[in-house]
């Protein structure tokens, strides 16, 4: 028996990779039908003329869909590719998020005679600025259980610490005192988006290298944070770039350090050459809706639009140098067997 | 092993099933603590089958259409033999903790 419903789940199917549809979509199918038809001729018949597949089996596939294209073991290399490029651009956007989580928590150490130890005091800050902190210490803890490869603990601790930062999101619209940085744009691209993308850590998902992300940590704060931290301190603070710039120039840099692998024939370059090419696509969102609101706002100046721009610049020419690699790794690597089912 | 991979296997153990069979397997062997979606079912599938765990047995036609069955490999069965070890030894443990006289007082 066929009809309405058969072909409303095979279109729910078609969020499936192409070679998985292949293997699976007619066992699927089946299942599916056996599942939702009673064996009763008027029940059957109607639900095969007017019947949907329900949300929760719509969210079955879509989760599948998920582990499929940010593959793990067993899947095609095309796939694994971009999942290992997901996975490696997560974790870089929540350490980010940690290093600044740090370096929050480090400043509030040293001045703790003014604003107290771990939380500002009430009189001084009030409730608000309380859970900005706590969501900066929050990421911290976020990205150490990422690393560690406690993957649902950090998923959890990340989608409360994006509910808070929602929280103010929404307060801001309401009161109307709304700063730029907390706006929609920012709180999809750097809050949302990276916690959704955590689906890539799934159980086939190999866990990663946990010396480097751990090391990475204290590093990038005492290599980025420290230094541009004593910049402003001494009276540089016109050559400290704003925190989307400061994203595109390492964004960059990043890139332009493994031009030299990326262009060498040594394999397996081509992961990290695809994640930096999506870190640079998050810097430079980052960064053009961080313009929008200097053009719009009224912090506008010609002067910081200038660089914003040479910013861009520079980061399009450091991704475009590490683009080729990236495109190769998923054209050019086989896909590896996979077991043969009928 | 998840709970959901070791009740597919558990499906498995007796005989050979379908997609569905395996579903309404699942749901009467957890007395209806797991309720498959397909989606999630052929996730899992796919996951023993790359492992070696479980192969297809057989395609049956069944109101025009095929359904493909699916049986335990040897590797599957001393798979599930010792995932069923290790519980049993787990509830053993924690049985045998709950039961000592004067635990409550401990720690």
């Amino acid at each position: 028996m066929s009809g309405d419903l058969e072909r409303r789940y095979r279109r729910v199917l078609r969020l499936l990779p192409g070679y998985y549809r292949r293997q699976w979509e007619e066992d699927m199918v089946a299942a599916f039908l056996d599942s939702a038809l009673t064996g009763d001729p008027d029940e059957d018949e109607f639900s095969t003329e007017y019947g949907r597949p329900d949300w929760p089996e719509i969210a079955s596939v879509g989760c599948l869909a998920a582990r499929l294209y940010l593959g793990g073991a067993g899947t095609p290399r095309r796939y694994f590719v971009w999942g290992q490029a997901v996975r490696g651009t997560v974790l870089a956007v929540t350490l980010a998020h940690a290093v600044w989580g740090l370096g929050q928590f480090v400043l509030l150490g040293a001045s703790r005679y003014q604003i107290g130890w771990l939380l500002p005091q009430p009189a001084a800050a009030g409730t608000w600025r309380t859970v900005s902190y706590l969501m900066g210490y929050t990421w911290v803890v976020a990205f150490l259980a990422l690393a560690l490869g406690y993957y649902r603990v950090a998923r959890v601790i990340a989608a409360l610490v994006i509910a808070a930062e929602l929280a103010v999101v929404l307060r801001g619209q309401l009161t109307g005192a709304l700063p730029p940085f907390a706006s929609w744009p920012y709180w999809i691209l750097l809050d949302l988006a990276p916690v959704l993308a955590m689906a890539a850590f799934h159980r086939d998902a190999p866990p990663p290298a946990r010396r480097p992300w751990l090391v990475a940590l204290p590093a990038s704060y005492l290599l980025v944070s420290v230094p541009l931290l004593a910049a402003e301190m001494t009276g540089l603070s016109a050559w400290v770039p704003d925190t989307p710039g400061l994203c595109c120039i390492l964004a960059g840099l990043l890139c332009l350090v493994h031009v030299p692998r990326a262009r060498s024939s040594r394999a397996g370059t081509g992961v990290w050459s695809l994640t930096l090419v999506l870190l640079a696509a998050v810097a430079a969102l980052y960064k053009i809706t961080w313009l929008a609101v200097y053009l719009q706002g009224p912090r506008s100046s010609s002067h910081l639009i200038a660089v914003g721009l040479a910013e861009l610049l520079i980061l399009a020419v450091a991704a475009t140098l590490v683009a080729p690699d990236a495109a190769r790794a998923q054209a050019a690597m086989p896909a590896p067997p996979r077991p043969q089912l009928g | 092993m998840t709970g959901q991979a070791f009740f597919v296997l558990t499906a498995l153990a007796d005989g050979p099933r379908h997609g569905y069979g395996i579903v309404r397997e699942v749901t009467e062997l957890s007395e209806g603590r797991v309720k498959l979606k397909i989606g999630s079912l052929y996730g899992v599938l796919d996951r023993l089958a790359t492992d070696g765990l479980i192969e297809p047995d057989r395609d049956e036609a069944h109101d025009g259409r095929l359904r493909r069955y699916y049986r335990l490999t040897r590797d599957g069965r001393s798979e599930l033999a010792a995932e069923a070890d290790l519980r049993a030894a787990t509830a053993r443990v924690v049985w045998a903790r709950l039961t000592l006289p004067g635990t409550e007082a401990a720690g």
